[in-house]
């Protein structure tokens, strides 16, 4: 019985990371910044569970002259309930820290993993639809691209940084956290 | 074994929150290194402002009968920007938009004189600049946010503002006083009447920041002579003002000669304060719409002071306890006390009056004539942060150091040639900077490459941190540098883009807003201009053309959807005498009649992209 139980110091790493997950949706989760020799300074487009942030209508204004669609919130329709799988994610964590059962646990880490998974491909699918889908009478061509996830990307005067926001260190950290007990009390 | 696995996991996710939350990866501030040496520089790097760096003055100098004002840099000497203020412009379309439009009134030239900073506490604030017009009587209000300028009004009864714009410590009110005497209303009134209708009206003009408003509060009818050059008074004399006046001869022709006769003229000193109370009193006529104080009617709050003849320059030190003035044909500056005025007006030590006018007794408001050997045509002076004056003398183009508590000469340097005016940092507030002083020559011959017989006029940068005053630099410059005024850099907080304003009617911040609207022969284009393109009506078949009748009221409402610093646009219509620009977030608009019909493209005129050449629309116009 006590071996199936989650130790104490367990249960508290497990509320942590609930905390930790919860604490994600007030900070950016991914980013890209655009330099080019007019834009020392960068632009940016900060993505949020909820919301976009940065020079998204520059961005935008720059875009269409590769045939980009433009990004704004109305077009990721993740963004209206986001921030609820999130909360949904940090109140399963708590739960699971209560309860301090094994299965349970298990159960977190699995959807926590096929989450985090999702997260990525759909982020990825955005990247690759926007990068790919460009207008045909756009005035200047370019070949379809697809930025990456992290890391630096050239399209024509821009360099491009994606990069990976406060908020999923922070889920990152919490996902450390809720694997440790694995060890602990195994 | 098992236990620091836990421990070692939660410290390492601690770490990388609190790198997360707290690391700071800025860079550390570059400018450290660079230390000031300038003993050790030669004059070209002592005004050499690398790329990258920027100046530490803004320079204003008035355009004299451009119209404009112009932006310099201190010390790279560098021509930074022309802000047309009575002149229209087609570079920034001023002059034809709606705005600018009706602040010219229908005028197409003014005579930029004396620019002003608003001060507070008798220091320069950077909000504001003033400036009037000799030309066309007028004052102008440029907002230092946007360098544009808000507001210009006529200024009745007061002919050719010569010696304003000059402001109060707290910019409660800028003084405009007449170069031409008129008759009031600027009637007919024959010259052999000079003396008895002819007046020399000072306007007290305010400015209300909110509304960003000129106005005028009051006038006074003072007599018809010219009124050159003024200051407003500093701390103990804050409520005091000083304007030279010559032609107290009241000579109406010829005046080179006629006016030149008496050997003394006057200074005019005023007390603001007490001339609004009297306002406030009751203490005055009503004429021409203007509440006008006639010194012979109403008295007090007005003295004559006797000067050297002919003066030009009268400036108050920066602790406000002396007033300077030289009389332009005479070789000497005269320092007079403003405690003794004061003191000579409390026990009515009168010599007579004019007009109505109390003159106070020379010898009991001056305090010291200083004439250095061979210096001649003293103008103006400025002051460094020791309170040690420096004169431009136009006859023999130089400036002269001198120190006003013993007279004593410090320091002279040539300059090439006939400076008018003088500035120093900062150097007519309570707390001037010292390091710079420009002098804006009239004469340019030989300095630069030739144009022709008519030559640039000149600025030049002379260096006051040495021992001995030292010429740095000169640049040729646009007609005219009469004044100017040189504020440190970081007192002035441009905006780069217009914030959007949802309240304003006529801007459209989106291309789905964009619509054409008709009333009978009116129409109202509500249009964006973007890179690259403008879109005047999303819905249409083609977005980017206006079409109406010969005779139809065109109102174009355009707004700038770019908002990025530098991205300008502009809105020129091909044949029609139409151009105006709109800055990053701004709306602006355009009204006139299409008075001609045919095929007009439009076009923008401000570079804003690659695809700049292709910003194009039509502009038609059904017979
Ligand atoms: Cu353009």
């Amino acid at each position: 019985m006590a071996g199936k139980k989650l130790s104490i110091l367990s249960s508290g790493l497990i509320a942590g990371a609930a905390v930790l997950i919860g604490s994600s949706l007030f900070f950016p989760w991914w980013g890209m910044e655009f330099f080019a020799p007019q834009y020392p300074e960068g632009l940016n487009i900060i993505v949020y569970p909820d919301k976009l942030e940065g020079e998204i209508d520059i961005v935008n204004g720059l875009n269409h002259y590769i045939g980009m669609k433009g990004f704004s919130e109305e077009n990721f329709p993740e963004l209206t309930y986001l921030k609820y799988l999130i909360g949904g994610l940090a109140l399963l964590t708590l739960i699971t820290a209560v309860l301090r059962r094994k299965k349970v646990l298990y159960f977190l880490i699995g959807l926590f993993s096929i989450g985090g998974l999702l997260g990525v491909w759909d982020l990825r699918r955005w990247l690759h639809d926007f990068g790919t889908d460009l207008s045909p009478t756009a005035p200047i061509k370019v070949d379809p691209f697809v930025p990456p996830i992290i890391g630096e990307n050239t399209l024509a005067n821009f360099i491009t940084n994606s990069y990976l926001g406060t908020g999923s260190f922070l889920v990152l950290a919490a996902f450390i956290l809720i694997l440790i007990p694995l060890w602990k009390d195994r | 074994m098992k236990k620091w696995i836990p421990i070692a996991t939660g410290l390492a996710t601690g770490l990388l929150a609190a790198t997360v939350f707290f690391a700071d990866f800025s860079p550390g501030d570059r400018n450290e290194a660079i230390a000031e040496s300038s003993k050790n520089k030669t004059n070209a790097e002592k005004v050499y402002v690398p790329f990258g760096e920027k100046d530490e003055y803004y320079l204003f100098a008035s355009g004299g009968h451009s119209g404009q004002m112009f932006i310099y840099g201190v010390p790279s000497m560098r021509h930074i920007r022309t802000v047309p203020v009575f002149s229209p412009d087609s570079a920034t379309g001023y002059g034809f938009d709606k705005h600018s439009k009706e602040m010219m009134g229908g005028f197409t030239w003014g005579d930029l004189h004396h620019p002003a900073f608003s001060e507070t506490n008798g220091d320069y604030d950077g909000k504001y600049m003033f400036a009037t017009d000799v030309g066309n009587s007028r004052a102008a209000v440029m907002n230092l946010e946007t360098f544009t300028v808000k507001d210009i009004i006529d200024v009745p009864n007061t002919s050719g503002p010569h010696c304003a714009a000059f402001v109060t410590e707290n910019t409660e009110y800028m003084f405009l006083p007449t170069r031409f005497a008129v008759p009031i209303g600027r009637e007919y009134a024959p010259l052999d009447d000079y003396s008895e209708k002819y007046r020399g009206v000072m306007s007290a003009v305010t400015f209300d920041e909110k509304k960003e408003k000129l106005n005028i509060a009051y006038q006074v009818a003072l007599p018809p002579w010219s009124y050159d050059l003024s200051d407003a008074g500093k701390k103990v004399s804050k409520d005091w003002a000083v304007m030279t006046t010559y032609n107290t001869e009241e000579a109406t022709t010829n005046l080179e000669i006629n006016a030149s006769q008496a050997d003394r003229d006057f200074i005019v000193l005023f007390n603001w304060k007490e001339l609004e109370q009297m306002v406030k009193d009751g203490k005055y006529d009503e004429v021409t719409g203007q509440k006008m104080i006639f010194p012979e009617k109403h008295k007090g709050g007005m003295y004559l002071v006797p000067v050297a003849k002919s003066p030009h320059g009268v400036d108050v030190t920066p602790d406000g306890k002396h007033f300077i003035a030289s009389g332009k044909l005479a070789p000497s500056m005269t320092v007079f006390s403003f405690e003794k005025a004061f003191k000579a007006i409390e026990n009515k030590e009168f010599a007579g009056e004019r007009n109505g006018i109390p003159i106070i007794k020379y010898e009991s408001v001056m305090e010291k004539e200083v004439n250095p050997e061979n210096a001649l045509g003293p103008l103006h002076t400025q002051f460094d942060e020791q309170g040690m004056a420096y004169t431009t003398m136009f006859i023999s183009s130089e400036i002269v150091k001198w120190d006003p508590k013993t007279g004593e000469t410090l320091d002279r340097v040539p300059v090439q040639y006939s400076p008018g005016h003088s500035v120093a940092a900062e150097g007519d507030t309570v707390a001037p900077d010292g390091k710079y002083l420009i002098a804006l020559n009239k004469i340019a011959k030989d300095s630069y490459l030739s144009v022709g017989p008519s030559h640039p006029e000149s600025m030049q940068l002379i260096d006051l941190r040495g021992d001995k005053m030292e010429v740095i630099q000169s640049a040729p410059v646009n007609p005219e540098p009469h004044y100017a005024q040189m504020i440190k850099a970081d007192k002035i907080k441009t905006i780069t883009v217009y914030p959007k304003d949802e309240k304003n009617p006529d801007a459209v911040y989106s291309q789905e807003e964009t619509r054409i609207e008709r009333k009978g022969n009116e129409v109202h284009v509500y249009g964006i201009a973007m890179r690259s393109k403008f879109i005047f009506d999303a819905k249409a078949e083609r977005p980017d053309q206006i079409e109406v009748k010969k005779g139809d009221k065109v109102f174009i409402h355009l707004t700038n959807i770019d908002f990025d610093q530098d991205i300008t646009h502009g809105f020129a219509i091909n044949g029609y005498d139409l151009n105006i620009e709109v800055q990053p977030g701004q709306t602006n608009t355009v009204e006139f009649t299409a008075d001609k019909a045919g095929t007009f493209p439009i076009y923008c005129t401000n570079f804003c992209s690659a695809l700049h050449q292709e910003m194009t629309g039509y502009f038609l116009v059904k017979p």
